[in-house]
């Protein structure tokens, strides 16, 4: 900054001579910590410190009004024995696998659909951007009552049209309740993927489509080729973020099927939930939340180096 | 089959497929107890009537939530943006030793999931002694906010030529004073659309109000509105008419703001 400073102008800072200079470098320094200082407070405070108590607790016995008492591993042996756990963390990797494939096929679909449209494109793209915006909470509350054996809108209207002859139990039946919870979430999510891969696609320059067009490529040929391939960083990023996300979702869980029928939806945040808020078993707790950090530990350092790349150097 | 036709057929069904949903909350919202309970007229409200809505104000403390969730949502705002436009100015302008850690940093903070941070932050506000109260939340939203912020002011910022600023500092303005005079107008939109998207991710919250407030007078909306499902029962009319009335601010705020929200979000809101 004030090497800059000395180039775009050379006259002032010289005549103020060197320990101006030297001054002037301090002061910028005080300011810079005082600026960040609430901030680094906040990291230092409410996310670090909770994180480094979490891991110290998940090595702990710690039960309401009693002090926690060291029991190393213990939690983690627990866990990893216990049935119920099993079912959850694969439950996860179903949850989130299983909604995030679904919101990349569509989400590639609106902007392959949208890419070339013109007119009315931008109320279409806001139109289709509502599920994003609206509470989490609103979208799982009506994907229940859509999904409401004898008075759903789903079954009504299949039964209408002749497709099925009896309601469907969607969050009765273990296997349907997952499939109901990922619809929900498929809902809320494809807009934003679809909007993401939209703007990258519209970096694209046009000529090379005209050009794909003369030499004869096919719509199809010319997504797989030039579409996909400029798309792909962007893609990459969107999903691992969502990744990371949708492991330690909670909210359409927790209200569509609060983990039922059985332990057929349960995934990591609401199996968290019910040791440490309802059976009040912080270490258990705890270290249910640490089963997948390793793996969103990987996902963030991935996603912090591929946008440190792209920030431009300052 | 035609391109043209591809395209019109993936539109059609996407257009469905968001419509049908929002439909069935306007629609539901409008109907009786009775229609719904009977399963008369499915697809639309006749008679139409209002009564969920006026039931809601006369009869749940639904005004009450409306009133926590504002307050929540703007107090925790206004902080988020003062420390993430600091931060973000800091680490954009200035320099000093582990900037580039920090900043790091920052993003990390940005993008650990809530669902692995609830029970850990609990357990930090209950050792504090500082839990089931709107104090709570407005303190603990910035965890989430303020990266975000950080993160979305520091491309602003970039785009602010130097040049304006290096001629103030030389003219023998201070730091703070070229922040606060050329810095911060010049990226007003940016500071407009961060407090909105503050204001829309504090509105959504469900977890942490979830587990931190116990007081049924210190609800926020979301929380209120999963707590009208009892069992497997649930008064769908008065529900839909709140998930109607919920969702309004921030469709509003949404439809002003949507080219900001549409433009170079990448590290954005897949997030809450």
């Amino acid at each position: 900054m004030s090497k800059v400073l000395t180039e775009s102008a050379p006259a002032a800072p010289r005549a103020r001579g060197l320990a101006w200079h030297r001054q002037n470098r301090v002061q910028e320094r005080a300011l810079a910590y005082a600026l960040i200082a609430p901030l680094a407070l906040l990291i230092l405070l409410l996310i670090a410190y909770p994180f480094v108590n979490a891991i110290w607790l998940s090595l702990t016995e710690k039960m309401v009004g009693y002090p926690a008492h060291f029991v190393g591993f213990k939690n983690y042996v627990t866990l990893w024995e216990s049935a119920r756990f099993r079912i959850v963390a694969w439950n996860s990797v179903v949850y989130t696998v299983g909604s995030i494939s679904a919101k990349v096929v569509i989400g590639l679909a609106m902007a392959v659909a949208l890419h070339k449209a013109v007119r009315g494109n931008q109320l279409l793209r806001g139109f289709l951007l509502l599920p994003w915006v609206i509470p989490t909470v609103v979208i799982a509350l009506t994907w229940r009552w859509l999904l409401d054996l004898y008075r759903g809108l789903v079954n009504v209207g299949l039964h209408d049209l002749g497709i099925i002859s009896a309601g469907i139990h969607w969050l009765g039946n273990p296997d349907l309740a997952m499939l109901s919870v990922i619809m929900a979430n498929v809902w809320r999510g494809f807009p934003f993927f679809g909007v993401s891969f939209l703007a990258a696609m519209q970096t694209v320059p046009q000529d090379l489509y005209d050009a794909a067009s003369v030499d004869g490529a096919s719509a199809w040929q010319q997504f797989w080729r030039i579409s996909l391939p400029s798309i792909k960083g962007v893609v990459a990023i969107v999903t691992l973020l969502s990744t990371i996300w949708t492991l330690n979702d909670f909210n359409i869980v927790y209200i569509m099927t609060r983990g039922g029928p059985g332990a057929a939806t349960h995934i990591f945040a609401t199996y968290s939930y019910e040791l440490g808020i309802q059976s009040q078993r912080w270490g258990l707790a705890m270290a249910a939340s640490m089963y997948s950090l390793p793996l969103i530990a990987l996902l963030i350092v991935f996603v912090v180096r591929y946008l440190h790349r792209e920030e431009p150097a300052s | 089959m035609s391109e043209r036709v591809f395209r019109a057929l993936v539109v059609g069904l996407l257009l469905a497929l968001v419509a049908l949903p929002l439909y069935w909350i306007l629609d539901t919202s409008f109907k009786t107890g009775r229609q719904i309970l009977m399963s008369q007229a499915i697809y639309v409200p006749r008679p139409f009537t209002i009564e969920n809505y006026s039931y809601l104000f006369e009869e749940t403390r639904f005004a009450l939530w409306l009133r926590n969730s504002a307050l929540t949502a703007v107090a925790s705002t206004a902080l988020s943006l003062v420390m993430g436009a600091a931060g973000a100015y800091a680490l954009t302008r200035l320099r000093f030793a582990g900037r580039r850690t920090f900043g790091a940093l920052v993003l990390i903070t940005y993008l650990v999931p809530p669902g692995l941070m609830f029970i850990p932050l609990y357990q930090t506000f209950i050792q504090i002694g500082y839990t089931n109260s709107l104090g709570t939340l407005i303190l603990a939203y910035p965890t989430f906010l303020v990266p975000f912020v950080t993160w979305l002011l520091m491309g602003f910022f970039r785009s602010i030529p130097r040049e304006l600023e290096e001629a103030a500092l030389v003219d023998g303005a201070t730091r703070l004073q070229t922040l606060r005079r050329i810095v911060l107008p010049l990226a007003a939109p940016g500071l407009l659309a961060a407090g909105l998207f503050c204001f829309t991710l504090s509105w959504n919250e469900f977890l942490y109000a979830l587990i931190f407030i116990a007081d049924d007078n210190l609800r926020t909306l979301p929380v209120g509105l999963s707590e009208f499902v009892v069992s497997d029962f649930a008064f769908w009319g008065q529900l839909m008419a709140a998930a109607a009335l919920a969702s309004l601010p921030v469709v509003l705020v949404y439809i002003y703001l949507h080219k900001y929200m549409v433009g170079g979000l990448t590290a954005g809101a897949v997030k809450g």
